[in-house]
Order: structure tokens, then C-alpha cells, then sequence
């Protein structure tokens, strides 16, 4: 593995995360659009039950590790990943394992609301359906029920769950998004920028929302907004240039970065 | 600002315009703006106009086709004549001829005439009879044959008229032609004219040339659609059944599996090509490889709906992918993102969102395989066919005609009275495609998804 200065910083503040029960490690990750190099190297160890904002400019390919980690990149044909990224010790990247169950475990969150043109009941049960989880309908209500409440819509929604998802408002749609990644009961949940598409107020939701999700869930956040993972990670990584800056505790981060990069980026000086 | 730059400024700005005059190059935009919407305009005119007059001209020709001129005779069926054995046996009856029951309802035209005292100097037996089109005797004989008790009863039959009667009850045939015509005389006419006086002669709707069969050069009143109605019904189910699901798989594979590579470029590239075919090379590859190599019969079906399913693929292809493209990729990385495998992710998801668009361009192909010709005369779909195909699957490989062959064939032939046959059956092809279109549309609106 190359070693270089910045990544000896990094690593000694990685130290005080990875005492928390590691879920995620990624190790020397390299991503290839093509003949473009995306991610150069990127070390990185994300805890069990915390919030980890990815931060950076755009282009910094913070989005493209998100998706690293749950294999979505897969669908890319350009895309070309190396380096080892383990969940609970077992590479994801491993010939015999399947995205499909992977990503049953890796939930992800998108940065526009992407509801499917069904039901509201349909779009969250989906993922339950499709994976089994459930034996009979009672069951599935329930599920549908819980993951609605956790992601805080079921209030509004429990009147029209037969009402196409795609009917609901902005902020409606990306809570139900959540509830849809939360049904299949992952262990992780991806979310990419949830909020760039919101107002202020269901962005307030979304970030409550979040923060209750981490008592059950790894919740991994890319944000544009310093404030945004100021308030809702512990654990916050700077990218820039496809290269991982800084990783550390966020108070850390915002209060004492290490790198000039990230000193420089949080204060409004680059990016 | 100070005040010295105030009045530099003052000193170089251009005078002030008012905004109510216009100047000379906004004059000039507004005339080149005004010249393209006349444009427009007339170009959206030339095409109405293109439009009506097509279809006006081909509903005034064919409208006449769906009514025609009918005789109502009671024709006594003579034992002596038609079952001399009196065995009332229809393998014996079976040898009398059509000419056996053209005498006798030539007989019963002559009793109606008399009977209604109608006189008309100079008119002939061979007049008389020829107001009747040869069609009538087989169809008394067709009636007689399928139940043997009727002879020696008088039962009323509705006769179709002569052609040329018929054309002068629709102003086609006049005194003046006639007298130029070795098909019909002015006593014939004048013999109709009393005939509709005492109502034996009746214009009335035209089901045989819906569901009848073609009839030959010599008796246009009796040629009918049905057999090609049939046939052209015959080969969409064809088209339909193997151009939907290849078409679909094959752009579903190529648009969201297929690894893109110079092998999957040159067959995109293909399946374009393949749209721009001239549609006879296709009839020439059916006959070739459906006819010569595999055996399949002539004039059938079946041959006709591969050869129209071979060039609707590449229609429905480019359709599917266009709408399969259209899905956004927002929909796939919800999927995937849940868990869901890319077959389901294309099948639940995916597929549904382009229905309406794979829907469209399926209809679209089929209605071009509809109107298609040019590979179907290449296959024998334009020979004569007077027996209609049995009931699919069998009837698929009967010989039967085609709507716009049919039409062509008509087209082909001497007697005037088939120009109105011709209209008349591009007025039902016409009627197919609207329903086709409607059909699409409604489909449309149907499965039509915001998202």
C-alpha cells in the first residue's frame, strides 16, 4: 500500500474511529471512469450505528465512493474498481458475492426523490416483496407501517397509502424513499446529498430523521453543506480531487482541521 | 461616482429611443419572423388540403361499393330441371349446372316482368336475362344444394344485378353510354327503370362486399372483401404474435444487458439499416428462404406474416429502445438500490414505464405491415382465391388475399365498376388502420404514467 503524508494524518485520526465497532473498511480504493481516475487510494473505516458525512467540492467523487459501497457503480460499464472494501470483514468486491444481496444489506438513498410510479404502500413494500422477507400480507402491513413511521410519513400517509408515491411533495417523496431503502431491514443506509432537493423544512425533517435512523443503522451521508454534516454525522471525511483529505470525528473536522486543504474548503476558500 | 464621470458617461452613451418606435432591425426581424409563420401556415395548409382531397376522393369513388343494386325474385324451383330423379339426392342433384338454374331464374325474372305488366318494345330474352348477374344462379344453387326439400317449392330469393345495371342505377352507366356499349342496351335501362317503378329493383347495404369472397373479371357486383379482410387479419395475429416478443427481448437485451461493444454497434447499426430496406427485398428473402427452402405454402398466411413480421422487427426495435431510453435511469437506481435484480428492475419497473411507447411503436409497424404490398405480390398473395381459409391455426396455412393486394388486383382490371371496388376497399383499409391508431392511443392513455 502506498503511504504518503496526508494519509498518515488521516490514518492516526481513523485510529480513534475504528475504536467504535468497524462496518465498513475500505482499503487502497481506486475507481476508473474510463481512462478518468475518480478515487485515488482512499482508505476509510465507517462505524457501526454513527452517521459519516462525505464532504467536498463537487467532483471530489464523494458520490462515486458512496456508490463503491454498495456496488452501484456495477452498472456503469466504464467503471472500474480496485482496492478491497469489506462489510463486517467479508470483501463485497469477491467473485461469489452477489450485488443483489449486497445491496439488500447496503440500502441507498438518492439525491433526487426517485419514488416508483406506484402505490405508496407498493413502493415500500417492494424491497420486503421482492427479497421475501415477509410471509403473508398482515406481515408486510407491518412492515410497511414501521418503516413509514420511522421515516417519519406515516402520519401524513395513512389515510391514501394507496395513492401513487409519485403524488406526494418534494420532501414527502424523499421520506418515502427512506422508508423504502429502510423496509428491507439494511444494515447500512447510503444516502447521496437527500436533501439537495428539498427546502428547508423537510430538509429539518430529514436531517431529525437521520439522526434517529443511527440507533439502528451505519448511515453514510454525502452532503454539499458543511452545516448539514456538521449537524447530523459524528464522523466526517473531506474529499478532494478524488483524493480523501481528512477523516476524523466532525468536531475535529470543522473545529481543527489538520489538512490546509480542508481548512481552506470549510472556510469557504475553495470549493 | 463622481461628477466629472457622470458627465464622461452622459457625453458616450447612445442617444435615448423612445420605446415606441421601432427601429429598422427590429422592423427587419419582425417582417422575417411574420414570413416564417406564413410559411408555416401554408405548408400546414398544403397538407389538410393534400389530406381532403385524398380522402374525398376516394370516399366519393368507394362509398357506392357498400351499397348495391338487388332483384327480388320468386324463383320457382322446377323439379323437372334441377332433380329429375326425384331422389331429392345430392350427389345427383349435384350435376346440374349453374346454367340449369340460370334458365330458371331467368324464367321467374321474365314472370316478374310480366306479372307487373311491364312492357318494353324490342327487348330481347338475352336482355332480360342479363340484368341478372351470374352470381345469382350459384348462389339459388348453393341454396338448393344445401337443403334438397326446397325443390318444387317457389321461394324468394334477393339476386344481385348485373354490373352494369348497378352502375346505371349509380349514374355510372347512362342512356348515351349504353348505346356505345356492347355490355348493355338502352332497353335494358329502360326495362330497369320500370322494374324500380314496381320495386323489384331496390338499392340496398352491401354485406357480400364485406364478407364475400373476390368474384371474377365478368361479375364485379359480386367481388368482396372477406377473404382479404381474412387474410390480412390472418397475418397481424402473425405479425403481432412474433414481431411483439422478439422485438421487445431483443431491445430489452440490447438496451439494458448488452455490453457495449463494437459487436453490439454494428448491430444497432444493422437493425437501422434493416428499417431503411426497400419492403420487395423482403418479399424476395420470403420467398427464397419461407417458400423455396422451408416448403411453407404459397399464397398462405403465414408466409405473408413472416415476411411483414421480418420488416416490422426493426420498427418495433428502434420503438422499444427509444421508450426503454426514455425510462429515467432514476427508476433503475431505485430498483437496483432496494435490492432488486436487473431483470427485475427492467420487468417491474422499467418495462412498464415503456409500455406506451413500445405500444406506439408496435401499432405503428403493425399498421405498416398492414398497407405493406410490394413482398406480399412476390409470395402469391395476389392470386385468385375464392375459398375462405379455415379457422387459425389451420387457416394460417390456406391460401387467402390481402387487403392492399386486393386492392391492386382491382385496381388491375378492365371494368369500371372496379375502380368503385378499389375506393371501396381502400375505405376499409382506411377503417382498419383508424382503428389500429385508435387502439394505440387509447393504450396510450391507458397505461400512461406520470413519474
Amino acid at each position: 500500500m502506498k503511504e504518503k503524508d496526508g494519509m498518515n494524518v488521516m490514518r492516526e485520526s481513523a485510529a480513534d474511529i475504528a475504536a467504535a465497532s468497524v462496518k465498513i473498511a475500505a482499503r487502497g480504493v481506486q475507481v476508473f471512469y474510463g481512462d478518468t481516475h475518480a478515487i485515488k487510494d482512499v482508505d476509510v473505516d465507517i462505524a457501526d450505528r454513527t452517521v459519516t458525512a462525505f464532504i467536498g467540492p463537487s467532483g471530489c467523487g464523494k458520490s462515486t465512493f458512496l456508490r463503491c459501497l454498495n456496488r452501484m457503480n456495477d452498472t456503469i460499464d466504464i467503471c472500474r474498481v480496485e482496492g478491497r472494501i469489506t462489510l463486517d470483514g467479508e470483501d463485497i468486491y469477491d467473485r461469489r458475492v452477489d450485488p443483489v444481496q449486497l445491496r439488500a444489506k447496503v440500502g441507498m438513498v438518492f439525491q433526487k426523490p426517485n419514488p416508483f410510479p406506484k402505490s405508496i404502500y407498493d413502493n415500500v413494500a417492494y424491497g420486503p416483496r421482492i427479497h421475501g422477507l415477509t410471509r403473508n400480507r398482515a406481515e408486510l402491513d407491518e412492515v410497511v407501517e414501521q418503516s413509514l413511521r420511522r421515516a417519519a410519513l406515516w402520519n401524513e400517509v395513512k389515510d391514501r397509502l394507496q395513492a401513487p408515491g409519485t403524488g406526494l411533495s418534494g420532501g414527502q417523496q424523499q421520506r418515502l424513499c427512506i422508508a423504502r431503502a429502510i423496509a428491507t431491514s439494511p444494515e447500512v443506509l447510503l444516502m447521496d446529498e437527500p436533501c439537495s432537493a428539498l427546502d428547508p423544512i423537510a430538509t429539518a425533517q430529514v436531517e431529525e430523521l437521520i439522526d434517529e435512523l443511527r440507533a439502528n443503522f451505519s448511515v453514510v451521508i454525502v452532503t454539499h453543506s458543511m452545516q448539514q454534516a456538521a449537524r447530523v454525522s459524528q464522523n466526517t471525511a473531506f474529499f478532494h480531487l478524488g483524493n480523501l483529505v481528512e477523516y476524523g470525528q466532525t468536531a475535529q473536522i470543522f473545529t481543527t482541521p489538520r489538512d490546509p486543504r480542508t481548512e481552506s474548503y470549510i472556510s469557504g476558500r475553495i470549493g | 461616482m463622481t461628477a466629472t464621470a457622470q458627465t464622461a458617461a452622459a457625453q458616450t452613451a447612445p442617444p435615448r429611443r423612445s420605446l415606441t418606435v421601432l427601429d429598422a432591425r427590429t422592423r427587419r426581424r419582425n417582417a422575417a419572423e411574420a414570413r416564417f409563420r406564413l410559411f408555416g401556415l401554408m405548408a400546414i395548409a398544403v397538407g389538410i388540403a393534400a389530406l381532403f382531397i385524398l380522402l374525398a376522393s376516394v370516399l366519393a369513388n368507394g362509398a357506392g361499393s357498400f351499397r348495391q343494386t338487388f332483384l327480388f325474385l320468386d324463383v320457382h324451383l322446377d323439379e323437372k330441371v334441377l332433380d329429375k330423379s326425384g331422389t331429392r339426392d345430392p350427389e345427383v342433384m349435384n350435376k346440374v349446372t349453374t346454367i340449369g338454374y340460370g334458365k330458371i331464374v331467368d324464367a321467374a325474372l321474365k314472370d316478374a316482368i310480366a306479372k307487373n305488366g311491364i312492357a318494353i318494345e324490342g327487348l330481347t330474352d338475352k336482355d332480360v336475362s342479363d340484368m341478372i348477374s351470374k352470381e345469382a344462379a350459384a348462389l339459388v344453387r348453393d341454396r338448393v344444394l344445401a337443403d334438397p326439400t326446397l325443390v318444387g317449392q317457389t321461394i324468394a330469393v334477393k339476386v344481385l344485378a348485373n354490373g352494369r345495371i348497378d352502375g346505371y342505377l349509380k349514374g355510372r352507366v347512362t342512356m348515351d353510354s349504353a348505346e356505345r356499349d356492347s355490355n348493355v342496351s338502352p332497353n335494358q335501362l329502360r326495362l330497369a327503370d320500370a322494374m324500380i317503378e314496381k320495386g323489384l329493383l331496390v338499392k340496398s347495404f352491401n354485406w357480400g362486399f364485406i364478407t364475400g369472397p373476390d368474384a371474377s373479371e365478368l361479375r364485379p357486383e359480386a367481388a368482396g372483401l372477406g377473404i382479404a379482410i381474412l387474410g390480412s387479419a390472418y397475418m397481424m395475429l402473425v405479425v403481432l404474435v412474433l414481431s411483439l416478443p422478439i422485438g421487445v427481448a431483443a431491445s430489452i437485451y440490447l438496451e439494458e444487458f448488452a455490453p457495449k461493444n463494437r459487436f453490439t454497434d454494428l448491430i444497432e447499426v444493422n437493425i437501422a439499416n434493416l428499417a431503411a430496406v426497400p419492403s420487395i427485398v423482403f418479399g424476395i428473402l420470403g420467398l427464397a428462404i419461407f417458400i423455396n427452402f422451408a416448403g411453407l405454402p404459397q399464397s398462405a398466411p403465414i408466409v405473408g406474416g413472416l415476411v411483414l413480421t421480418l420488416m416490422t422487427l426493426p420498427t418495433i426495435i428502434i420503438a422499444t429502445r427509444a421508450a426503454l431510453k426514455a425510462v429515467p435511469p432514476s427508476i433503475r437506481d431505485a430498483a437496483l438500490g432496494v435490492g432488486a435484480s436487473k431483470m427485475q428492475a427492467v420487468l417491474h419497473h422499467v418495462l412498464p414505464l415503456a409500455m406506451p411507447g413500445i405500444l406506439t411503436g408496435t401499432i405503428i409497424g403493425l399498421a405498416q405491415a398492414l398497407g405493406e404490398t410490394a413482398p406480399l405480390l412476390l409470395i402469391g398473395m395476389v392470386a385468385f382465391v375464392r375459398d375462405y381459409p379455415a379457422a387459425p391455426p389451420e387457416g394460417f396455412f390456406d391460401p387467402a388475399a390481402a387487403l392492399p393486394v386486393q386492392v391492386y388486383n382491382w385496381t388491375q382490371r378492365a371494368d369500371p365498376a372496379f375502380v368503385e371496388r378499389a375506393s371501396g376497399a381502400i375505405i376499409v383499409l382506411l377503417v382498419f388502420l383508424m382503428v389500429m391508431n385508435a387502439v394505440a392511443i387509447l393504450l396510450r392513455r391507458r397505461f400512461e404514467r406520470r413519474w
